[in-house]
């Protein structure tokens, strides 16, 4: 799919070929094109993306927190209402029992009808109670009124019974007791007035208890119990099995407060446990009420915004990088067409300063073979003149050294010619060992007429130690070139011109040339390098032959420097590797193989 | 008639003069452009042919140390750099031009021409 997008926005770089490259290779001003680009949209990316990254991940985590102390809230509202029900169950039956004993007189208690009677009216006013009966401080109950006959049955070993000696009030376990059904025995104990004391004791059904904590559970996320202090089930429990089972989670320390808190529980889900320790207001009670809600139950709304979050997020992400990506490609597309445009032009350039080249060679040439050809001629014609004019030939030593002389200079054209030659066809060779005194002198022989006449210093030092190196011949040829005319322009006559080249490493050679002529002011050196600028007048100079020359050091794998003091003379230093070969092995595209 | 030639081009001066020598032409003929002002001291000439370039005075000074001694003395230029430039820096101060190689009988047209 990426290549699919990449293809659309089409990559301008990607169409150079291998020769346009090793054209315009080394005029181009940015080498990689692809890393320009890549790097820019990872950069505006970057930039673009990790603000909202950032915000999105503090306003997650803001929503994600306000989201747990909401359910947290709501689960310890829950437990606290469902506390004061349980509290209100167990408290409301304790009032009776007190009531009872305070306003019924001891021997209408202890009366089995009258016990009947009161059983029948609590029953009638509170439901849920199994039996009734009056327990004297020995343990021995004294009447009993209900559906069993347990009239002087012994309670003074039985801990509740002991558990209620040293209280008012007592509120037992749920247990299953003689009949085999779970139910809770509440007690009060009353002092009379000969200062021993007896207990009304009732027995609870659980069953009203379990109806109205079930009214209290919401949802089917939800789980609402009572346990021991102990941790055992007190009444049935819907996650974690039916009563008298032992709860599966860590039982909670005593606090007189409602708690609610986030665990995981014994099956790894994630739930908010809600606990209160009940308490009657005259006595405590084993009892502790767990309300546990299962949080993923309870994320619906939340897991939706989640989602949603997250398509905004990743809707945002894909827009940016599409919207960078094609800005990227239409910037560096067209700084790329602007860089190919100036190297186009550069290489024309080259090409014309070379034309330039040969014709300056072609001037230079015609002057040198122009005065041999003149002796030639004018000998010639005296030969001529001294057989029609003289008449007198026959054993002429005179004649015979004119013939010389005619040879002489013919010779001397072809020297000429043959250096031409040689000069010529080391334009065609690419890379070659090259010995550099050899390639200075080629170079100067084109200069030393003006030389002479200008009555110039010329100065060539060229140590033995400097090794042939290996590059392009006729590249570099026209690098010395550009520069040596560079530098006789900017002298005057009976100034000085000096070529000498040193050692820069083992890998290096370095070319100086330097003139004592007009010099440079300081702000032109950065802009000499710089297409089209030139300090002669108008028509005279192109504004090219540096650059050019900068161009053709680069494509040699060298580098150019200058220092100029204006009045005082300039230093050209060219630097290029003795092995044009190793940097090519790396470079391949600059030199172009 | 009298000529002086002036040419760093030994043997072609010699030739040259050699051959207008023989046409009964009187020329004296100097290597350089320093020898040419010393033989202007001491002789009168009509017309001088001066290479433009040479070591030392070089043909276009020569022309203006020589026009200051000999005001009506005609020059004549001979180069072999057939440059544009060099003709037009001779001409336009009335002096004459020939390139070299040059025909014997363009220079004795010329210095028909030049007779005063």
């Amino acid at each position: 799919m990426s290549y699919g997008i990449l293809s659309k926005l089409k990559l301008a770089w990607t169409e150079l070929d291998n020769d346009q490259k090793e054209q315009l290779g080394p005029y181009l001003t940015f080498t990689d094109y692809r890393e320009i680009w890549a790097m820019g949209i990872f950069l505006l990316g970057a930039t673009a993306l990790l603000p909202l990254l950032i915000v999105t991940i503090i306003h997650y985590q803001l929503i994600q927190t306000s989201v747990n102390s909401e359910f947290i809230l709501r689960t310890e509202r829950l437990t606290s209402n469902t506390r004061r029900v349980v509290t209100f169950f167990l408290d409301e039956r304790l009032d009776a029992l007190r009531f009872t004993v305070n306003e019924i007189p001891y021997n209408d208690l202890t009366a089995s009808d009258r016990l009947s009677e009161i059983l029948s009216n609590l029953k009638l006013g509170f439901g849920g109670l199994t039996d009734l009966s009056v327990i004297d401080h020995k343990g021995t109950q004294l009447a009993y009124a209900g559906p069993f006959k347990l009239k002087g049955k012994d309670y003074s070993r039985q801990p509740w019974f002991i558990a209620n000696q040293k209280k008012d009030s007592y509120v037992s376990p749920i247990f299953k007791g003689y009949r085999n059904v779970p139910h809770i025995i509440i007690a009060v104990k009353s002092v009379r007035s000969d200062g021993t004391w007896f207990i009304l004791r009732a027995t609870l059904e659980i069953k009203k208890l379990m109806q109205t904590l079930s009214s209290y559970k919401t949802g089917r996320y939800a789980d609402l119990f009572l346990i021991d202090r102990s941790g055992v089930l007190q009444t049935p429990s819907e996650f974690y099995g039916d009563i008298y089972q032992k709860l599966p989670l860590e039982t909670p320390k005593y606090s007189s407060r409602t708690q609610a808190v986030m665990t995981t529980d014994a099956q790894e889900r994630h739930i908010i446990m809600g606990y209160a320790f009940i308490s009657a207001k005259t006595t405590d009670t084993p009892f502790v009420l767990i309300v546990v809600k299962q949080k993923d139950g309870m994320m619906g709304v939340w897991r939706r915004m989640q989602a949603n979050i997250k398509w905004f997020v990743g809707f945002c992400i894909l827009t940016v990088i599409i919207v960078i990506t094609i800005a990227c490609t239409n910037i560096v597309n067209r700084l790329y067409h602007a860089d190919k445009a100036k190297a186009e032009t550069m290489a024309l350039m080259e090409q014309s300063c070379q034309l330039a080249a040969i014709g300056q060679l072609s001037a230079g040439v015609a002057h040198e073979i122009n005065n041999p050809l003149a002796l030639i001629s004018q000998t010639a014609g005296y030969i001529k003149d001294l057989f029609v004019i003289k008449e007198q030939y026959r054993n002429d030593e005179e004649l015979i050294e004119n013939i010389d002389s005619i040879m002489e200079a013919v010779d001397r054209c072809g020297r000429i010619t043959s250096q031409l030659l040689g000069f010529s066809r080391k334009f065609d060779i690419k890379t070659q060992n090259v010995n550099l005194k050899e390639t200075i002198f080629d170079v100067l022989v084109f200069h030393q007429k003006e030389a002479q006449y200008r009555n110039l210093n010329l100065s060539v030092d060229v140590p033995e130690d400097i090794p042939d190196i290996e590059t392009d011949q006729g590249k570099l040829q026209q690098i010395l070139m550009n520069l040596v005319n560079n530098a006789f322009q900017a002298i005057d006559d009976g100034c000085s011109l000096d070529i000498h080249a040193t050692r820069e490493g083992s890998d290096f050679v370095n070319i100086v040339i330097s003139d004592n002529g007009c010099g440079m002011p300081e702000e032109n050196l950065d802009k000499i390098f710089e297409p089209f600028f030139t300090t002669k007048a108008r028509g005279e100079g192109t504004g090219l032959g540096l650059p050019i020359t900068y161009g053709l050091v680069k494509k040699l794998n060298g580098s150019i420097s200058v220092k100029s003091k204006e009045n005082e003379g300039t230093t050209f230093i060219v630097t290029l590797p003795v092995r044009i070969q190793k940097e090519k092995d790396g470079n391949e595209n600059s030199i172009g193989g | 008639m009298k000529i002086l030639l002036v040419d760093d081009e030994q043997k072609f001066a010699m030739m040259l003069a050699k051959r207008l020598a023989l046409r009964n032409i009187d020329v004296d003929y100097v290597y350089t452009g320093e020898e040419a002002l010393q033989k202007a001291q001491n002789n009168r000439y009509d017309v001088a042919l001066l290479d433009v370039k040479m070591p030392g005075i070089g043909g276009i000074e020569l022309k203006g140390k020589l026009k200051e001694t000999h005001p009506d003395i005609k020059i004549v230029f001979l180069t072999g750099h057939g440059s544009k430039k060099d003709f037009e820096a001779g001409i336009s101060e009335g002096a004459e031009y020939l390139s070299k190689p040059l025909q014997i009988e363009e220079l004795l047209e010329l210095l028909q021409r030049l007779k005063p």
